[in-house]
């Protein structure tokens, strides 16, 4: 399947690393784009031609069944990739988050993706395709946003059983992408001060995780320690 | 007299747990969807912790209850099977019980007041932390989502609250929970008593770990889990997923 066109599904894609992937990955191949963004918003940012589905998995059961109509709509009948970008988090004093603000943070991140990969798996596995969780080096814990932490940790979890299951149909594969200069901080109410100066920016993290993804290894820390070493440079093309 | 809090204490490990911190003289208020005897030697509150208005409306009440000198979130539900295999609302429900409402009630208490200061707070998490489990994709990934929220809170809850939090990581237990959900074949022997592991889980949390393994079976396998995790997943498959006759949710 080198070098062909791809189907193509990004969930999140339409800010930070997601949408940085998006723009690496529209003009070799075919998109589906999820997001929370109203459609014409999401249209403003999204390169000609990618197709945007508004599926907000703060509610996973509907965004689920909203994304797989998505699908059929397209006229798919294979997913080559799936990419499970979308991520939230908030930053809290004393590790104490609001129900709300743990609900959503495991919803989007976690539930949403567990939900996705049991309702993808027939496209997936038709194509022999790769299931890509994106997750965090936060994934080890962090006191200050302990559930997106979880539900990081939780998404290195669910490929490592799933990676095994599906051995012989599809490529499972967890990427933990370090600090990146996105949006994301700033929505999660956190200034990482000075320290947001030694960030990664989105367009080299996403070359090093579209790298990852042509590999199809698990689990793939993507940080400054790849970065140094001219990952973003060297890495594969989908 | 000092209170504890027990999810899932009607039964299997909660029930062990419970019915110890009661010997030892607490005030014990047990949380679970069924009701565990007249017999039981502590309090009783219905919930049904995939249902969020139950779990705030637990919270609540346990607020007016509290303060719990010993929190032990316990509960927990499994899926096993191919993950295919299993519909998508049962995953769902996996994570709501094992992963989400125990952090929803643990940030609950803390945020109201209703965690003693100089108490401690014991999460349950699985060995499958440390091994992988293929054949329960959605319990192991809420069991490591509950681990890394108890890593991550122990230290900002020792700085403002002065609670100490543990993450326990048991392996298979004999209990009817784990019988149902064990590939054909396995044998119940070779699991540790329910009781055991209560006794190990509450000693080690005394002594403030922040990790606690019972049993140096579950410890072995933690290690080589660490050690080699690709090697002790695959052979969790060979264990566990290849004999798998069934999927239970």
């Amino acid at each position: 399947m080198a070098g062909g066109r791809r189907a193509i599904l990004i969930t999140g894609g339409t800010s930070g690393i997601g949408l940085a992937l998006v723009r690496r990955l529209a003009p070799r191949h075919d998109l589906l784009v999820a997001g929370r963004r109203a459609p014409d918003d999401a249209a403003a940012v999204l390169p000609q031609g990618v197709r945007y589905v508004h599926a907000p998995l703060t509610t996973p059961e509907e965004a689920v069944r909203t994304v797989a109509e998505a699908v059929l709509k397209a006229g798919w009948v294979r997913l080559d990739n799936a990419i499970l970008n979308a991520g939230v988090g908030f930053a809290v004093p004393g590790g104490i988050e609001t129900a709300g603000q743990i609900r959503a943070t495991l919803d989007v991140n976690l539930t949403a993706s567990v939900m996705l990969a049991r309702t993808l798996h027939p496209w997936l596995a038709r194509a022999g395709g790769t299931l890509t969780l994106v997750g965090s080096v936060a994934r080890r814990g962090q006191g200050l946003f302990p559930a997106y932490a979880a539900s990081k940790a939780g998404l290195h979890g669910l490929a490592r059983a799933l990676r095994s299951e599906w051995r012989d149909t599809v490529a499972v594969q967890v990427i933990h992408p370090g600090p990146t200069r996105t949006g994301m901080h700033a929505k999660a109410g956190h200034d990482p001060g000075r320290l947001g100066a030694v960030f990664l920016p989105a367009g080299p993290v996403a070359a090093m995780i579209e790298g990852a993804i042509a590999a199809r290894r698990s689990p793939v820390t993507v940080s400054h320690g790849r970065f140094v070493a001219g990952g973003a440079l060297w890495s594969r093309r989908l | 007299m000092t209170r504890a809090l027990v999810t899932g204490a009607s039964a299997g490990l909660g029930r062990a747990i419970a019915e110890r911190l009661a010997a030892e003289g607490h005030d014990v208020t047990g949380v679970d969807r069924d009701h565990p005897g007249a017999e039981a030697p502590f309090a009783h509150i219905a919930c049904d912790l995939a249902d969020r208005d139950s779990v705030d409306a637990l919270a609540a009440r346990l607020i007016e209850d509290g303060p719990f000198d010993q929190t032990v979130l316990n509960a927990g539900i499994s899926a096993t099977g191919p993950f295919e295999a299993i519909p998508a609302k049962a995953h769902a429900r996996v994570m709501a019980v094992n992963a989400e409402a125990p952090m929803v009630l643990c940030a609950a208490l803390a945020r109201a007041g209703a965690l003693s200061r100089g108490g401690r707070v014991v999460f349950v998490s699985s060995l499958s932390h440390f091994t992988g489990y293929p054949g329960a994709a959605s319990y192991a990934a809420a069991k490591d989502a509950l681990a890394v929220y108890a890593r991550s809170i122990r230290k900002p809850f020792a700085r403002t609250l002065g609670v100490t939090v543990s993450a326990a990581f048991p392996g298979p237990l004999r209990t009817d929970h784990a019988a149902r959900h064990a590939p054909a074949g396995a044998d119940a022997e070779k699991r540790m008593a329910p009781d055991v592991a209560a006794r190990l889980i509450l000693a080690e949390a005394a002594r403030g770990r922040a990790v606690i393994v019972p049993g140096a079976r579950a410890r072995w396998m933690a290690l080589a889990g660490r050690i080699a995790p690709a090697a002790v997943t695959g052979a969790m498959r060979r264990i566990v997923y290849d004999k798998l006759d069934r999927a239970v949710w």
